[in-house]
């Protein structure tokens, strides 16, 4: 809520939202700090400034996620596959712990193919898509019995 | 040498690498031994048994001896061998009761030099028997 | 692609999907590690494809015909013969297995009386409730590993039973509690969350943790005064809580299990605390699953039921099944055999020593589709196809329910069916029965 501090908390609403809801988006970089009406004004200046501030750093600090999958260590349970949330929207066949149809629906984390758990398509993925609470999700690291799955920031 | 002799709890298990329909479909001789004539203890009895001196261990139990491979694994309680289940682990278990014994057995277990059993020695073991 | 039915273990998969034309399998989706290894088989190196024939103490390649006869020859020559194995077959090879042991006055037994088959011999005594995986997956909010290893054994088994979302289940693995009873801290043990109980258990212990737990289901507030076997007493609460508490358990009993403990019977013990928590429990149930690592374990079983209303092994003299208490053990301890054929195992390896030896003094004839230390002492070797990929068949799985198993690919060079094989010998024996 660092970033809240800095904002005007007029919720005059020009940019759409309340100044809270306003200092989550910019936290998740959905909006900028430019997409502020109020915040360009001069009597808010150094207000701006910092918030740039803080907002470059954390941009510098922003990295890629990776999922890696040792497949060495991987054995195929097809745990990822069935916690997976996204797979379990768009898979229904792994709700009840089945492999999902083959070819993979587009949103499909993760599939076994030959034995072995493959990452398919990392888009959907809910550290990226999805916000708040949801975006902490590591189900796949939790319970790989191998320890194959590992989450990543490169 | 001081002869350091432990008992032990030896217990057999199934692990992936070693299951029913896989220990001899693939590999040859060699491969075997490595994935199979192993036994794993806690690196806690691993130092006090000065393992990394000598290269490999001696089980043995009231029903026979095997030497294999020792190698150091937290995941297994201190005082307990753990073996894949072989032709190498079935050396040392044995029948009571007519019930087979492979689990909770009491064994000693010993570093020595002596080299690991190969595959063909044991077989004709068996056959002399 | 279609699905189809994996026969890597028990769990007998039937969602996996393999991509084949028919003569290769080009890739398999879906199945695990221990599943795919099993597809593996079928082009592995160690693979016997022609008949084998110990000359000169070597084993040296030969003719069906001329396999097949000194098959015959040494059947008949033998008054005590022994069949063993059979839990790598389909369900129609074993009845062919059966109908052989009849018609050579034999002893059959199959790898269940020696695993899980422990189990089925003890609900005589105090009543069994079995459940199935689809009632799993729908009902069940406890699954209890007692000295078993999922994770390694059966790959897929916790997938389908603690992270998949059934019907009354639906949030999947968050109302899921997950105990495991083991020594050692193995692979299952990761699959755990936060409210799931491990419980490392000091090994050769279970008995005195069951007799614990059948006194202390019998005290009116079931809270345990002391912790035992190498629990403490948070441990023993919280295990006592989640056992009466559930409102459908599950226990996986695995090898740890099925050794007998300072000569008293776990299996008995464990059968009874069951039957006693479902008396004293009114709104749940706790239930049993057996896990085994062939994939038709359980079919002999049913076969041997269904045939002559008797479960296990079979002991036959003059067409007529003999009362017997002895398995497959003490015949061979007893050496009370002369001769002993193996359809698809490798008891060489998997028997202690004491016993190998005893079955390399007596010629051995092996059906099998690969290479193994019962091979290297085989008389006879007859190669057969690997049922679930090279041919159909029936095979039930670790729940006891049968499920069909399709052909995918042709077998490689003609090579028969256990089925076949069994029918063979049988044909040529009663063909020769005159001479």
């Amino acid at each position: 809520m660092e970033l809240y501090k800095y904002l005007p908390k007029t919720n005059c609403k020009l940019c759409g939202k309340t100044c809270m809801a306003f200092a989550l988006d910019l936290l998740q970089g959905k909006v900028k700090a430019d997409d502020c009406p109020p915040l360009l004004e001069p009597k808010y200046k150094k207000q701006y400034e910092t918030l740039k501030e803080l907002l470059g750093s954390e941009e510098g600090v922003e990295k890629e996620l990776r999922i890696n999958v040792d497949t060495d260590l991987c054995d195929g349970c097809g745990i990822c596959v069935t916690i997976c949330p996204v797979n379990a929207r768009y898979c229904p066949p792994s709700l009840s712990g089945k492999a999902p149809d083959y070819p993979p629906e587009k949103h499909q984390l993760f599939q076994v193919k030959g034995g072995k758990c493959e990452l398919l398509e990392l888009k959907y993925c809910r550290r990226i898509e999805a916000e708040g609470r949801e975006r902490e999700c590591r189900v796949c690291e939790t319970y790989c019995p191998r320890e194959a799955v590992k989450i990543e920031y490169v | 040498m001081e002869v350091i002799k432990t008992d032990f709890i030896l217990n057999t298990v199934r692990r992936m690498e070693n299951d029913q329909s896989k220990e001899f479909s693939f590999g040859d001789k060699k491969s075997l031994v490595e994935k199979l004539a192993i036994a794993f203890i806690n690196p806690k009895d691993f130092d006090k048994l000065n393992l990394s001196s000598k290269p490999n261990l001696k089980i043995s139990s009231n029903f026979g001896i095997i030497i294999v491979k020792g190698i150091a694994d937290e995941d297994v309680p201190e005082g307990t061998v753990l073996m894949p289940i072989s032709i190498w682990s079935n050396q040392i278990t044995g029948v009571e009761n007519s019930e087979l014994r492979y689990k909770n057995m009491r064994v000693d277990v010993d570093i020595t030099e002596e080299k690991i059993n190969d595959l063909n020695s044991l077989i004709n073991k068996i056959k002399e028997a | 692609m279609k699905r189809s039915v994996c026969s890597g273990c028990s769990l007998l998969c039937d969602d996996i999907m393999v991509k084949s034309d028919g003569i290769y399998i080009d890739e398999v989706f879906g199945a695990c590690l221990k599943g795919k290894e099993k597809f593996d088989q079928v082009t592995s190196q160690n693979r016997i494809l022609s008949p084998l024939i110990r000359k000169d103490d070597t084993l040296q390649k030969a003719s069906w015909d001329e396999a097949l006869q000194r098959t015959v020859d040494l059947i008949k020559k033998s008054k005590k013969p022994l069949i063993y194995g059979l839990s790598n077959s389909s369900c129609e090879a074993q009845l062919k297995g059966i109908e052989l042991a009849k018609l050579i006055n034999g002893f059959i037994d199959s790898n269940a009386s020696i695993c899980q088959g422990k189990v089925l011999d003890n609900a005589v005594n105090s009543g069994i409730t079995l459940t199935t995986i689809t009632e799993i997956i729908n009902k069940a909010d406890l699954i209890l590993l007692w000295g078993s290893n999922a994770a390694e054994s059966i790959p897929r088994l916790l997938n389908k039973v603690l992270f998949s979302r059934g019907k009354f289940r639906m949030t999947g693995r968050e109302i899921k509690t997950l105990i495991i009873i083991d020594p050692v801290k193995t692979a299952s043990f990761n699959t755990m969350g936060v409210r799931d109980v491990a419980l490392r258990i000091t090994p050769g212990k279970d008995i005195e943790l069951i007799k614990v737990l059948k006194e202390e289901c019998c005290a009116a507030d079931s809270i345990p005064s002391e912790g035992v076997a190498g629990l403490d007493k948070d441990d023993m609460k919280r295990l006592l809580q989640h056992l009466s508490g559930a409102e459908y358990g599950v226990i996986f009993v695995g090898q740890g299990l099925l050794t007998p403990q300072k000569n008293s019977n776990l299996i008995n013990e464990l059968l009874e605390l069951v039957q006693m928590i479902n008396i004293k429990q009114e709104r749940g149930r706790i239930t049993l699953a057996m896990m085994g690592g062939h994939f038709n374990m359980n079919g002999f079983d049913h076969v041997a039921l269904s045939m002559y209303g008797k479960r296990g092994n079979l002991h036959f003299k003059d067409n007529q099944i003999l009362e017997t208490d002895e398995n497959i053990i003490s015949k061979i301890e007893n050496e009370d055999f002369d001769c002993s054929i193996f359809i698809g195992t490798d008891p060489i390896s998997h028997f202690p020593m004491s016993l190998s030896s005893k079955l390399a003094k007596k010629p051995i004839i092996l059906i099998d589709n690969r290479n193994s230390a019962t091979l290297q002492l085989a008389s006879i070797v007859l190669p057969t196809t690997i049922t679930g990929i090279e041919c159909s068949g029936l095979a039930y799985r670790l729940d006891h329910i049968p499920i069909e198993l399709k052909k995918i690919i042709n077998p490689p060079s003609k090579i028969p069916t256990d089925e076949e094989i069994l029918n063979q010998i049988i044909q040529k024996l009663k063909s020769d029965g005159g001479n």
